[in-house]
């Protein structure tokens, strides 16, 4: 694969002044890729708050191929990280370097911003009642169909992303992923979170007692 | 662990109760809108991620599942004029039923019922309205005229949704991830949960009877509707009351499966589909915010292994019910828990149900003991601290009564923390190596808090000092020992599970094999010390006690420690031996830069940043310490040694893993109980064990070979100046592909490159 994009692209940076035509065009690439497509509101969740994190690649017609959108923040009052949250680039451009490109000045972008690590995340479709616990959300490993996704995994990891951890029928449709991470810095790793970085869902730990014995019996409104 | 039923979404926002008392704000809306521009956002600070993926936008047809298109016919659009009462062929019973049986597995592997058993208009109309009645459950208000609607079909989908009662019920009481494991989700349907079982069973034993003299069906599909009646009938009898197979150790009823399950297989061709009657509009009618999703349809042959699968994990579960001591019991447990498929989520839940309830293991030993014993094994074999008894020794001045006290507390302290090491083998492999990554920065502390009572057991049992390896006096620490153990257990397996997730890079894999081998000689010389004070303490007793009534009656318990110590080493040797030498295999591939790489030449990674985050589990644990990176690289990258001494190292290293793999398989699976002559019989989970080892025998194998190649090409006949490029062509084969003979060992294969022409033997 190429890592010089073809001559006839542009590079740009998102600009919120042209919302509409920019917006509209990314949620039509991105669309093509999702089984569910996302709301507006979580292109708006990303772009109001890091258009700086979101470039885009344009063909000489002036017409969007490519984009990248990321956000950056400090995780859990710990490192500040960076996610690749959506990457999209149009099937007849694939193999191009393109979306090598547009990562690179994403994570460019969150390098001058003193980033100290970037994760990979997807965002996964969801409903309101079902993934409360869980938006953190990562690059597939395997559709059956999809083979752009191993080579989205091959592109990362080219990159120097390496597989932290390995999620459990991640996907809707019961599709397992991984967690890709790399660090920016030294001593991200000892960073404290100010939470488990497991992942566990935050939820009291019970005692065997309280497991074993429902709470029936111990509030002793027992029969 | 974490309760298992608890549902994992955020806190409901309360409703404001309060009296709220009106006031125009016309004004002020309209002033404060004048300041924005038109179309400029305004975001909520607690507008988060979750918020805006959860949004649905009404009005688009992938996402608003009650979208009407227009021009669309309302009731065509919601409603489906599929005749429930309408006379079925013999061949479209067995198509529906079989059909059902796909959507009933697929839920089991963890699809929704809104895109499996929902979907099916027959049991949309048994559960909707609610039946009152099991009379009431029916597909409609006047019964169908067929039998083989209104009675066969009727009864097998009540059945079916009653064994789905039970599974849910099973599942949702234990531990388990939502959406990863199992969903839940009923969608305001109930699975006829108020209905007992016994009317289920009458209208099975009903419609076999009639399909028995119906002489107007050809005999092939009264036989092949007979049989799924059947499976019904066993499959309900298994899931009901689960958990009596601690009484009844009888795997009766899976067994039958088994044999159903075979007939179903062999007629599954009679069956004629009948794909008007599942439908996705039933969705519309579901209690649910999801958008539409499709129907999941999994191939048949998927769905009877799938099931045919459960039915042999459960009935293999019953071999392990027997107590015999917490090592085999704990080998048990692991080894059925890493079969390949993974047992589903049903087998897990009913594991976890079976492994610890009321505090007690296997419905026959308390919690307590199963510690007591694990301690007795390892470190204790015979010793005071776990005969000291509060009820015994009533005297708060004897040692003895303190001693009881202290050990009381170890127990209400350590208990659940061990057991749960055992339990979280039943979670799925992805989160049992997360869980571990988790737990063991737990551990770390408990070893600490099991110094403390150690340092207090020693001056109560006036344990004399030790010379331990030349070094100064010291003392055996026990409570502390044992937990260092299970620590350095789950640092191993966090790298080893690594390995079966498929998680490192190629270039990754020196480093791991090295650390491996790392924890690996830690265990081992910890192993040492262990038996050195056991060894002490044995002596001990033989000289004071002067009764030798007393010493040969805890002489059995010595013994059990002491093979069980020889045991341990072996194994952990045989792992040691096969991690060096594929360290020392892959520490050549890398220096000659045949080694694949994941990341590219230019990646923003550095080696030492790749190390960190690999080795984040292990950062904060203080024993053993993370191994500085500058030391890590040298010893992993064998700085300073030649080509001739690594490959060296490899050979020996190789065929030393070779001889602790025979030894290990040798040892068998389980401890055998000395105190009974008889040998226990072989038995499934056993061979799965052995079948294990040997491919670990495989991988050694394989390995031999890949340093025999690599060794033939690095000190071959044809002088190579150093500059040359080995000619090896490196492939690393994917976990779960043939040519890898076990998850936890990633051999190479390495072949010569075409293009170096070498000479044929």
């Amino acid at each position: 694969m190429t890592q010089d994009a073809p001559s006839d692209l542009r590079y740009v940076r998102y600009d919120s002044a042209r919302e509409n035509e920019y917006v509209a065009a990314m949620r039509q690439l991105i669309s093509k890729d999702l089984s569910e497509p996302y709301s507006i509101y979580v292109y708006r969740y990303f772009l109001y708050q890091w258009g700086d994190l979101c470039f885009l690649a344009m063909d000489d017609k002036d017409e969007m191929v490519g984009v990248v959108v990321s956000k950056l923040e400090p995780h859990r009052g710990g490192p500040l990280r960076g996610y690749i949250a959506m990457l999209a680039v149009r099937e007849e451009y694939r193999g191009r370097g393109i979306a090598t490109k547009l990562v690179r000045m994403a994570i460019d972008a969150m390098i001058e911003r003193n980033a100290d690590e970037v994760c990979v995340q997807r965002v996964k479709s969801s409903s309101q009642f079902s993934f409360a616990h869980c938006v953190v959300c990562r690059v597939q490993i395997v559709l059956e169909t999809e083979i752009t996704n191993t080579a989205a995994m091959k592109l990362y990891e080219r990159l120097g992303f390496l597989r932290s951890k390995r999620l459990h029928r991640y996907y809707l449709n019961g599709n397992s992923a991984y967690r890709l991470v790399l660090y920016l810095r030294e001593g991200v790793g000892s960073i404290r979170t100010s939470f488990d970085p497991y992942g566990l869902p935050p939820a009291p730990l019970p005692t065997l007692d309280q497991i074993f014995h429902p709470p029936a019996t111990a509030q002793g409104n027992g029969s | 662990m974490l309760p298992n039923n608890e549902v994992r979404v955020p806190p409901r926002r309360a409703l404001v109760q309060e009296k709220a008392v009106p006031r125009d704000i016309t004004a002020e809306f309209t002033e404060a809108a004048s300041k924005l521009r038109t179309g400029q956002l305004v975001k909520d600070e607690t507008f988060t991620l979750f918020e805006a993926v959860g949004a649905l936008e009404i009005m688009d047809s992938k996402m608003d599942s009650g979208y009407i298109a227009p021009g669309e016919n309302h009731a065509q659009a919601l409603e489906d004029d599929y005749d429930v009462r309408r006379d079925l062929t013999p061949e479209q019973v067995v198509g529906l039923m079989d059909q059902l049986l796909c959507h009933e597995m697929a839920w089991h592997m963890g699809h929704p019922l809104s895109q499996t058993l929902f979907t099916s208009i027959y049991i949309d109309k048994l559960l909707w309205p609610v039946p009152r009645t099991i009379e009431d459950a029916r597909f409609d208000r006047v019964p169908s005229e067929y039998p083989l609607v209104g009675l066969v079909l009727r009864t097998y989908c009540l059945a079916l949704v009653k064994a789905c009662d039970f599974v849910h019920a099973r599942v949702a009481s234990e531990y388990f991830y939502e959406e990863e494991d199992f969903v839940t989700q009923l969608y305001n349907r109930n699975l006829l949960s108020t209905f007992d079982s016994s009317h289920f069973y009458r209208l099975l034993d009903q419609a076999v009877d009639w399909v028995d003299v119906q002489e107007g069906i050809e005999q092939k599909l009264r036989d092949a509707i007979r049989s799924r009646l059947l499976l019904r009938r066993e499959f309900l009898a298994a899931v009901d009351q689960d958990l009596e197979i601690l009484d009844t150790r009888s795997t009766d009823s899976f067994v039958s499966c088994l044999t159903y399950l075979k007939t179903l297989t062999e007629t599954a061709a009679l069956g004629n589909a009948v794909p008007e009657a599942f439908s996705l509009k039933l969705q519309r009618k579901l209690a649910s915010t999801v958008p539409p999703r499709p129907i999941v349809h999994i191939k048949q042959e998927d769905a009877l292994a799938h099931m045919k699968r459960l039915c042999q994990d459960a009935i293999d579960m019953q071999q392990m019910l027997d107590y015999r001591g917490p090592s085999n019991f704990k080998t048990a447990v692991w080894t059925l828990l890493s079969r390949k498929p993974q047992p589903s989520v049903y087998i897990r839940s009913l594991l976890q149900a079976l492994i610890v309830s009321d505090m007690t293991i296997l419905g026959a030993v308390s919690v307590r003991q199963f510690l007591y014993d694990d301690l007795a094994e390892l470190v204790l074999p015979s010793s005071i601290l776990l005969r000291a008894n509060t009820d015994e020794v009533e005297l708060p001045s004897d040692p003895r009564f303190r001693v009881a006290q202290i050990m009381e507390g170890f127990v209400k302290r350590f208990a659940q923390p061990y057991v749960d090491t055992v339990r979280s083998a039943c979670l799925n492999r992805c989160r049992v190596r997360r869980t571990i990554c988790h737990t063991v920065v737990d551990w770390d502390n408990l070893q600490m808090e099991a110094e403390e009572l150690d340092l207090q057991l020693q001056s109560l049992s006036a344990e004399p000092a030790l010379q331990f390896q030349g070094g100064e006096a010291t003392f055996s620490y026990p409570l502390s020992s044992w937990a260092y153990h299970q620590k350095l257990i789950q640092l191993r397996l966090i790298l080893q599970m690594g390995f079966e997730l498929s998680v490192y890079a190629p270039e990754e894999l020196p480093g791991i094999y090295w650390y491996l081998s790392h924890i690996c000689s830690t265990h081992l010389s910890h192993l040492d010390r262990i038996r050195t004070f056991t060894v002490a303490a044995r002596k001990r007793d033989l000289v004071s006690s002067t009764h030798g009534e007393t010493s040969a009656h805890k002489s059995p318990a010595y013994h059990r420690s002491f093979l069980y110590l020889e045991r341990l080493t072996t194994h952990i040797i045989a792992i040691d031996a096969f991690a060096i030498a594929l360290h020392a295999l892959y520490v050549l591939l890398a220096r000659h830069q045949v080694l694949p790489s994941a990341a590219g030449p230019d990646a923003y990674s550095s080696d030492k940043l790749c190390y960190e985050l690999r080795m984040k589990p292990f950062i904060p644990i203080s024993l053993p310490e993370l191994v500085p990176f500058e030391e890590y690289q040298r010893e992993a990258t064998l700085e300073g040694d030649t080509d001739a001494t690594i490959l060296d190292r490899a050979s020996k290293a190789i065929t030393e893993a070779r001889k602790a793999w025979e030894a290990t398989l040798a040892n068998g699976a389980f401890v055998e109980d000395i105190s009974s002559p008889m040998k226990e019989p072989s038995i499934a989970i056993e061979e799965d064990w052995r079948r294990d080892i040997k491919d670990t025998m495989r991988a050694c194998i394989g390995a031999s070979i890949a340093i025999e190649t690599v060794k033939k090409a690095l000190l071959g006949d044809s002088p190579r100046s150093e500059s040359d490029p080995l000619k090896l062509q490196v492939f690393i084969p994917e976990i779960g592909s043939k040519t890898q003979w076990h998850d936890w060992w990633i051999v190479p294969q390495i072949s010569e490159k075409k293009a170096a022409k070498a000479a044929t033997s």
